[in-house]
């Protein structure tokens, strides 16, 4: 595959085989490059796809487990190259995949099912920085679960109000946890004493968000707006504090509302309710979908935000970007994976290190 | 009531046990039972038991309050005292309450209650305590429904005696007007029942929450300082405690707290960086990586011993001259045994083999005498030849006939193993010394007391009821070689959480002088860890109970522990990235830190 950046701001679209939709979840193996996905059906199916910075493998696992029903989240174990989660119907599987084994498919016997009463089903997921604690939640279950998968041992954070947990980002820096719930509540766990704080929103409910690299911001979204909020945190500093520390109030600075635009090809109208949020590890760059677009926003790591726009990118006609996700350890800038539905069109999207090309 | 809290609590501190001592045979079990200890738990439970039984029969009032009630009838005529009669409700409930004492304490002592674990995330202690006080109170219910049940079948048969014994020694009648209740009809007695369960939930409650306040304290993180400030703290300072040998709580607590310091603290992490004044010694870093890494090589070594013996006590001993190749066990690791292969015979009937690392390591146990003393190891030889497969179930399933002859115990405990880590170590220390001299007597009574006792143990081994007792249960002996490795995991995640930290935060480069004993312990340790794991029953993890009061955490340590060396590993070759290359560690280290470094372990 082609590494070099194009020419001019269009970017290159690689198609990779079929990958039959629906599509909903993608994620970046850390460090690897390696992308998987997995279909609502029964019979998850991950195809491996080649990035030029390290060589992927031949061979096209495919994971199967009768409990595997309804997957709804997948998250990486950090700092570690076999583990995976998957959020289920009724529990969550923990899959111990050997990374240089040939084999197309694992047994059932390589997966730890973690499963609590009531605590089904499971929709998001989300793995400690520091790789020794798996979060699970629930919408329907007021309870937060906190494993340690390897004992099989779990923690139930309760908190009444909201009723479950629909959305969990841990900040990289591993202090805070982000958990939306479904109405019009959101809450900040901060992750060394696990004390939290609520905001309530205006509008709706928290829809998605992200966290600076240092855990000092988190930027959301709010369903039924098209703006992005931020809420910034203060410093964390020595142990036991139990302090989460935020703000009272979030701003607004980002405004996605429509906007009609003059391009080579004709007017464009862009904008609207922000679908996801990603935010590369260097922390200068922003990826946000809008509701059919993939809006890259550059945004500086400074006290205050400076946000530009440096561009939207746009796939073929009727093509919707799903997933977003940076690489977690691009040496030269950024590297943005965008997974849409199209005729199994998977798009990637190069950035040159000066910062031109698209991102 | 009071003072049967402060009894519980008192018993509480005092049993208390951050290692849980697991059994490993069935004998073991049974003489934990009967250790004078626990018998004197046992005793003070059930004494308890029964103040809070009587306390609750009184606060009741009604039917149960006295132990003499007046008789309903009066026997004689014209007797103007009431007779008084032994009121059989009240002695039921002193003794279910006796009785309900004296299964709580064994069922402390089966559970390992008394075993403190540490919690997997740290909460303030009100709300750890708010989130198990439902879960304690339905258990509570729960058991003091079995004790009830129990208790009325112990009764049932039971029952006479006491009430015999009581109606004696007090005087007083058996009223023969009510139904006895060590009957059916006086069993099935709902109220009586409720009453007992309810005591039962009483009790149970309090003596739980007792111990759940006492598990919440002790386990809470104690901030150590790292720098001393004042003169009169420098035995409190983290490297101090870490280095000398404190009572195993404290060594615990520091190590928790040294955990937390490394990933949440950048205060005390520049402390542990910091250089002695005058002077500009890393003392603080040298002691806490040098205790580390010293707990880390002492669980190496236990391992490789564990897995030495495993792979020995497969073997038959090999007569001298004769050379027959006994089949490995199916499993084990396998190991290129100097014994068979050398036609000196080992006579010591233990694992010759001296490490498992190191395939060339030659045999350390050449005997000169080992001629003098073979004929009087054949004979013992001759005997084992003998033994045919006993049906201990604990016997990994044979393929061969040769196989039968493996000796019974697969699996030895840390106690067996320090018993003949000491032969081992004691007999190629004489071997070495007495190469080529001719002082053999000693050596030949020893021998051969060995071969007697050997040959004791093999013929007791054909009895299956010896058997059945002695067996030791291979899940519960691997479960205590990794008893303590709470301690180890915590020395991992603290040290590589100082290293990774030590990549931005280290302004002397104290760390990277001690870098390559690192990588190299860790590399080790995965190794060995690694090769472990291969044993059987190793890697299959006990089944999980949800929901339950009983915490049984130290059952999966292991996997904890493996779960995070390899975390560990990772979290430094992310860190260092490439930089690692320039650490001097030897190339089969290189080699697999090349692998951690493109994640391919």
């Amino acid at each position: 595959l082609c590494s070099c950046p194009p020419p001019h701001p269009k970017w290159k679209q690689v198609t990779l085989g079929h990958i039959p939709p629906p599509f909903p979840t993608l994620l970046l193996a850390p460090h690897h490059g390696r992308s998987w996905g997995e279909d609502t059906g029964r019979r998850p199916r991950f195809p491996s796809c080649h990035l030029s910075l390290l060589p992927g493998s031949a061979t096209i696992p495919s994971l199967k487990h009768r409990l595997q029903r309804n997957v709804a989240a997948m998250a990486w174990k950090p700092l570690c190259a076999s583990i995976l989660a998957v959020a289920c119907q009724s529990c969550v599987l923990v899959w111990h995949l050997d990374p240089t084994s040939l084999s197309t498919r694992p047994s059932s016997g390589c997966a730890q099912v973690l499963s609590y009463p009531g605590h089904s089903p499971v929709t998001s997921l989300a793995w400690a920085p520091s790789g020794e604690l798996l979060l699970s939640a629930s919408p329907v279950d007021t309870t937060m679960l906190v494993w340690d998968v390897s004992t099989e041992n779990c923690v139930q954070l309760q908190w009444f109000g909201g009723g479950g947990v629909t959305y969990l980002a841990w900040s990289p820096d591993g202090s805070k946890v982000l958990a939306a719930t479904p109405s019009a509540v959101f809450r900040v766990w901060e992750a060394q004493m696990w004390t939290c704080e609520w905001w309530p929103t205006m509008k709706g409910r928290c829809q998605t968000g992200c966290w600076s690299p240092d855990g000092s911001r988190l930027l959301f979204t709010v369903l039924g707006e098209s703006v992005i909020y931020s809420l910034s945190f203060s410093e964390y500093r020595g142990e036991m504090q139990g302090q989460v520390g935020g703000s009272k109030t979030a701003s607004i600075v980002a405004d996605l509302s429509e906007t009609t635009f003059e391009t080579l090809y004709g007017e464009e109208r862009v904008g609207g309710e922000a679908h996801s949020m990603v935010w590369d590890p260097t922390g200068e760059r922003l990826a946000v979908i809008i509701r059919g677009n993939v809006a890259p926003w550059l945004c500086c790591n400074c006290s205050f935000f400076l946000f530009s726009s440096s561009g939207f990118l746009r796939g073929e006609c009727g093509a919707q970007p799903q997933l977003i996700a940076f690489h977690p350890s691009f040496k030269k800038g950024a590297l943005l994976t965008v997974v849409s539905w199209l005729d199994s069109m998977l798009f990637e999207v190069f950035s040159s290190p000066d910062g031109s090309g698209i991102l | 009531m009071s003072l049967v809290t402060l009894v519980i609590s008192i018993f509480n501190a005092e049993f208390y046990a951050v290692v849980p001592s697991i059994p490993c045979s069935r004998l073991a079990l049974i003489g934990k039972i009967i250790h004078p200890r626990q018998v004197i738990h046992s005793v003070v439970h059930a004494i308890m038991g029964m103040l809070v039984a009587w306390c609750t029969a009184v606060m009741t009032k009604g039917k149960f309050q006295f132990l003499a009630v007046s008789c309903t009838t009066s026997e004689s005529l014209d007797d103007a005292l009431p007779q008084m009669c032994l009121n059989e409700y009240h002695l039921f409930f002193l003794l279910s309450g006796a009785f309900m004492g004296y299964s709580y304490s064994l069922l402390y002592l089966i559970n390992n209650m008394n075993y403190l674990p540490f919690p997997v995330i740290q909460q303030y202690k009100y709300l750890r305590f708010r989130r198990s006080l439902l879960l304690l109170i339905k258990h509570s219910c729960v058991e003091s429904l079995y004790f009830v049940r129990n208790f009325c079948v112990a009764y049932y048969f039971f029952g006479y005696i006491p009430k015999v014994w009581i109606s004696t020694t007090m005087n007083l009648h058996l009223d023969s007007e009510l139904h006895p209740l060590d009957s059916l009809t006086g069993l099935l007695d709902i109220s009586l029942f409720y009453h007992a369960w309810l005591c039962g939930v009483f009790l149970l409650i309090t003596w739980y929450i007792a111990w759940l306040l006492f598990k919440i304290h002790a386990t809470e993180t104690h901030h150590f300082p790292v720098q001393p400030t004042f003169a009169e703290e420098t035995d409190q300072c983290l490297p101090k405690i870490l280095n000398s040998n404190p009572p195993l709580i404290i060594k615990f607590l520091a190590l928790q707290d040294l955990m937390l310091l490394s990933q949440y603290s950048p205060v005390r992490r520049q402390e542990v960086f910091s250089l002695s004044q005058p002077g500009g010694h890393p003392h603080n870093w040298t002691a806490i990586s040098r205790e580390c890494l010293s707990l880390l090589s002492d669980l190496t070594q236990r391992l490789i011993a564990q897995q030495e013996a495993a792979a020995a006590n497969g073997r038959v001993k090999q007569p001298a001259g004769e050379l027959k190749v006994s089949p490995q066990t199916p499993g084990a690791v396998v190991r290129e045994d100097m014994a068979f292969q050398s036609p000196r015979s080992n006579i010591i009937p233990r694992a010759s083999m001296s490490s498992l690392v190191k395939p060339s390591l030659t045999p350390l146990k050449t005997l000169s005498g080992s001629d003098v003393g073979s004929p009087l190891s054949s004979p013992s030889l001759n005997c084992k030849m003998g033994i045919l497969g006993v049906n201990s179930p604990w016997h990994v399933s044979v393929q061969s006939p040769q196989v039968t002859r493996r000796g019974p115990k697969l699996w030895t405990s840390d106690s067996d193993l320090q018993m003949n880590g000491s032969h081992q170590k004691s007999s190629p220390v004489v071997s070495a010394a007495r190469v080529g001299s001719e002082v053999v007597q000693p050596r030949f009574i020893y021998t051969w007391l060995q071969n007697k006792q050997e040959q004791i143990k093999n013929f007791l081994a054909k009895r299956v009821l010896i058997m059945y007792f002695f067996s030791k249960h291979p899940e519960a002996s691997i479960q205590a070689v990794f008893s303590d490795a709470q301690m180890h995991i915590w020395a991992l995640e603290g040290l590589s959480h100082l290293v990774a930290a030590s990549f931005t935060e280290d302004q002397f480069g104290v760390v990277q002088t001690t870098l390559p004993a690192i990588l190299n312990t860790l590399l080790t340790l995965q190794e060995v860890v690694d090769r472990y794991f291969k044993l059987p029953h190793v890697s299959s993890k006990p089944p999980r109970i949800s929901g339950s009061l009983v915490d049984t955490s130290y059952k999966t340590l292991r996997f904890a522990l493996r779960a995070s060396l390899k975390t560990a590993l990772y979290r430094i070759t992310t860190v260092f990235g490439e930089h690692l290359n320039a650490v001097q560690v030897s190339t089969e280290h290189k080699k697999r830190l090349q692998q951690f470094l493109e994640y391919k372990e």
